[in-house]
């Protein structure tokens, strides 16, 4: 069986933390072995640190720094762990959190492999999270703008929402505009995910015949 | 798939007109709302937790016509601000910690001369860099931070909503009344994800103060106009006090005018939370949840922490003379000190519950009011 490479790429604040977690315990409920690697480059410690041990305990094997081993330079410096540079040789599905927004996919150049992919059935795909309720992704003309600034991707996933103000119909909303937006562009919607409440009242489907994946809310517990 | 520059700034132009709920962290809000706002230039340097606003504007003002520039430090900014206004723009910056203390020294010189400008402060944690993250330390330095008497007018916001609507509200302060004002944010605001409504002040009816030019306005001076002479620097001591008064007599005569809070308090309070900015949602939590449980608290947000709103405080306090107060802040006694300047000769037990750095729960403070009877008088 392939193993399951992806990095999370997106408009800042989209939802790619709290997707890469989701999508990493879903493989490891599989079952399968997963890394879920942290690439931030303005935020490293902000996101994924507070929550490893949470992770951890569900099977995951999480590439952050842990608070004991940070000293914190604050916004003047970039810390990466120096195990990000070979994560594609982890012997499993690797997962990579990649934060802010266009300059995060810049980053994917220090990983081995990543550019160009270390084989054609391993490469990494880049999957896209969209919430069409972020202003700057919120028509069909943004979100193109927005893809057409970042790069080609593999794949899209709908995350639209408005935090405790989310509707089904909204989500629904979100699939049709993210659905045309994949088609311009020529690659698949991967999935709309949603809030295990909301996804129950979606069905195994959207509107647009995507697939509905439940998601747990983590990064509530994260700082930022 | 190119999309034309001209469509992409219709489609931006829309996000602010359409009046949809938005998903958004505050620092983007901000640089919304300075566009709503009518700013024409922002001058900043980088600085967590308020980066995203220079973000987002960079990216954002060029398809509204406005500009941005990025100084060598704080300093610059501020001086590259007054400039700006000088000449009839709307100019503002952000900042936070270390860089509002830099930026210190332009504000007290806006204040000398009457300029106006606008600053965003998200607060981080101090003393010096500390923490890139939040606190509400910078509560006294925004407020009274110049070498002066800190004529400025600093609006504490809770929500993203406020931020929106507060940072509009500040460019139209700024320019109607010629005092430095400031949107006192904080990390958190800066970074957390919540629902808001964008829009065009105009749809709304809301009047925006125009920008006009200070330094050099129409007309010959001397023959049409009075010459425009703005001094900050005095031979005399008695020169100086003459215009420090006044300018604090426009001061006092506006500050009425703009001072702003929230007050929620039972009839026969027993405890009244007092608390601004982020805190205050916490204070206001548990306010509520107290009341559930039949306990009569009531709730105290001065918005504007500058001028503070003294009077309805000492209102609320005369009203009940056992009234016990409650200050929570994530500082170490800098709204506490304010609330005890404002209610001198008051005997009522002032609790408190600081953190300097750290957040603070509606749990905690509702654990805090729940202490058995504490606090020292007042006064």
């Amino acid at each position: 069986m392939p193993r399951v490479l992806e990095a999370y790429v997106g408009e800042y604040a989209s939802g790619k933390s709290e997707n890469a977690i989701n999508r990493a315990l879903r493989l490891v409920r599989e079952g399968r072995r997963v890394r879920l690697a942290d690439l931030d480059l303005v935020e490293p410690a902000y996101t994924l640190r507070p929550l490893k041990r949470t992770l951890e305990a569900q099977g995951l094997e999480v590439l952050a720094w842990e608070t004991k081993e940070l000293i914190g330079p604050g916004e003047a410096a970039i810390t990466l762990k120096k195990e990000i540079v070979s994560t594609l040789a982890f012997p499993g599905d690797v997962i990579i959190d990649v934060g802010y927004g266009v300059e995060g996919r810049r980053l994917l150049n220090l990983i081995k492999g990543a550019f160009p992919p270390a084989n054609g059935e391993e490469a990494l795909r880049l999957i896209m999270v969209v919430n069409a309720a972020r202003p700057l992704t919120s028509s069909l003309p943004l979100i193109l703008a927005y893809l057409d600034e970042f790069g080609p991707v593999d794949g899209l996933i709908n995350n639209t929402h408005l935090g405790e103000e989310t509707t089904v119909e909204l989500i629904q909303e979100g699939a049709v505009l993210v659905t045309a937006a994949a088609r311009r562009v020529g690659c698949p919607v991967v999935a709309t995910t949603a809030w295990r409440p909301y996804a129950r009242q979606l069905g195994p489907v959207d509107r647009m015949g995507n697939p509905v994946w439940p998601i747990e809310r983590f990064m509530s517990g994260a700082f930022w | 798939m190119k999309i034309a520059s001209t469509q992409l700034s219709g489609e931006y132009e829309k996000v602010l007109r359409r009046e949809q709920r938005s998903f958004m962290t505050g620092n983007e809000v901000v640089a919304w709302a300075a566009l709503a706002a009518g700013a024409d230039l922002m001058y900043g340097y980088p600085i967590t937790p308020q980066n995203e606003i220079m973000h987002y504007w960079a990216r954002l003002a060029p398809h509204f016509g406005r500009g941005f520039l990025q100084t060598e430090d704080e300093l610059s900014a501020g001086f590259a601000m007054l400039g700006g206004a000088l000449v009839g723009k709307k100019t503002f910056s952000a900042t936070a910690g270390p860089g509002n203390i830099l930026m210190q020294e332009p504000i007290a010189m806006a204040e000398m001369m009457q300029i106006p400008g606008v600053w965003i402060i998200q607060q981080r944690g101090g003393p010096s860099t500390a923490t890139v993250i939040y606190s509400q330390q910078e509560l006294r330095l925004t407020a009274t931070g110049g070498n002066g008497e800190g004529l400025r007018i600093v609006y504490s916001t809770a929500s993203h909503q406020e931020l929106f609507e507060y940072t509009i509200k500040a460019f139209n302060t700024a320019w109607r009344y010629r005092f430095p004002t400031f949107v006192l944010g904080d990390g958190y605001q800066a970074k957390m994800r919540e629902a808001v409504t964008l829009f065009r002040p105009e749809n709304r009816g809301w009047e925006l103060v125009p920008a006009e030019p200070i330094l050099c306005p129409p007309g010959v001076p001397a023959r049409d106009r009075d010459p425009v002479h703005l001094r900050n620097t005095f031979n005399l001591e008695e020169e100086l006090y003459t215009r420090l008064m006044d300018q604090l007599a426009a001061y006092e005569r506006i500050a009425p005018e703009v001072t702003e809070w929230e007050a929620e308090v039972p009839p026969g309070p027993e405890v009244l939370i007092i608390a601004h900015g982020i805190v205050a949602r916490a204070a206001r939590q548990a306010k509520e949840s107290l009341n559930r449980q039949g306990r009569k608290v009531g709730y105290f947000r001065p918005v504007t922490v500058r001028p503070f709103p003294g009077q309805a405080l000492r209102e609320i306090v005369a009203a009940s003379p056992n009234l016990r107060l409650l200050v929570a802040e994530s500082a170490y006694g800098q709204l506490l000190a304010m609330v005890k300047a404002e209610l001198y000769g008051f005997t009522n037990p002032v609790d408190s519950l600081l953190k300097p750095g750290v957040g603070i729960t509606a749990e905690e403070i509702a654990a805090a009011v729940g202490r058995p009877e504490g606090g020292e008088a007042v006064s």
